[in-house]
């Protein structure tokens, strides 16, 4: 299972790959909203509560497939759903330099 | 490189209960629409941990000032130069928002080798806003907002 197709990047995404927020990049979760800060571009992002919570995950977690699993638990999905979801998010979040991708071996 | 003491710029004293006399006051808003233009310059050709590095790098110790703890009287001096920073951009034309405001009292902290720390925080709701403010032995010498802010980062 993976979303390789379709990404912009330059990078492959799979259910391996780890996601990590750099250092030039806050963020703060509110209630109603995560909001990002990248420090290099001084440019703010907001997420919605869904897509804070991927970030969440992704960054606590060793892979962008872990990460799927315990959102669609969380969440009550299918894994395939929520890492197709996952997979958008990231290829969002990698256009505006608020994550870097390590591309897991084998990938 | 640490220059001697006879060829260190004059700096407006702000230690004190007096008031500036009208030299030290001109000499104190000069100096602070002078890093009002260089926050400004930098702004806009560096990031903003670059344009902190470039203005607190005013003097030799002043970049490692930041990280000791300030005494009462740093305190003090701090609050007195956020008030002139607010009063004297005020007056000024083009942006001297929260973050402008807050570059150039760190510029002027960091000259006279005052520990500050520049935050930067974000409220969600009602709606979305940034605000950038500057602390000194953690407490705020340019105003923090409305108390709406959660904080984002400390520089």
């Amino acid at each position: 299972m993976g979303c390789e197709q379709g990404i912009a990047t330059s990078l492959t995404l799979g259910a391996a790959s780890r996601v990590r927020v750099p250092e030039h990049v806050v963020y703060r979760s509110f209630p109603a909203e995560t909001v990002l800060l990248n420090l290099q571009s001084g440019t703010y992002h907001g997420l919605n509560t869904t897509a804070g919570r991927m970030l969440e995950e992704l960054e606590r977690t060793d892979s962008l497939g872990r990460a799927a699993a315990v959102i669609a638990d969380e969440f009550g999905q299918t894994r395939s759903l929520v890492q197709a979801d996952i997979c958008e998010l990231c290829r969002s979040l990698l256009e505006r330099g608020l994550i870097e991708v390590d591309a897991a071996p084998g990938l | 490189m640490l220059r001697p003491a006879s060829e260190r710029p004059r700096l407006a004293p702000v230690s004190g209960a007096q008031p500036l006399g009208p030299l030290a006051r001109a000499r104190l808003a000069g100096e602070i629409v002078g890093a009002c233009l260089k926050a400004r310059h930098y702004l806009r050709e560096a990031p903003i941990e670059s344009v902190i590095a470039n203005l607190r790098a005013a003097s030799a110790s002043a970049a490692s000032a930041a990280a000791r703890n300030p005494t009462p009287t740093n305190l003090e001096q701090a609050r007195r130069l956020g008030r002139a920073v607010a009063a004297t951009l005020r007056l000024l034309p083009g942006d001297t928002r929260c973050l402008v405001r807050s570059l150039v009292l760190t510029r002027l902290l960091a000259r006279r080798e005052i520990p500050a720390r520049l935050v930067i925080g974000a409220r969600a709701e009602p709606d979305f806003l940034a605000h950038a403010w500057v602390e000194c032995a953690g407490a705020p010498v340019l105003s923090p907002g409305d108390g709406s802010f959660a904080r984002l980062v400390e520089l």
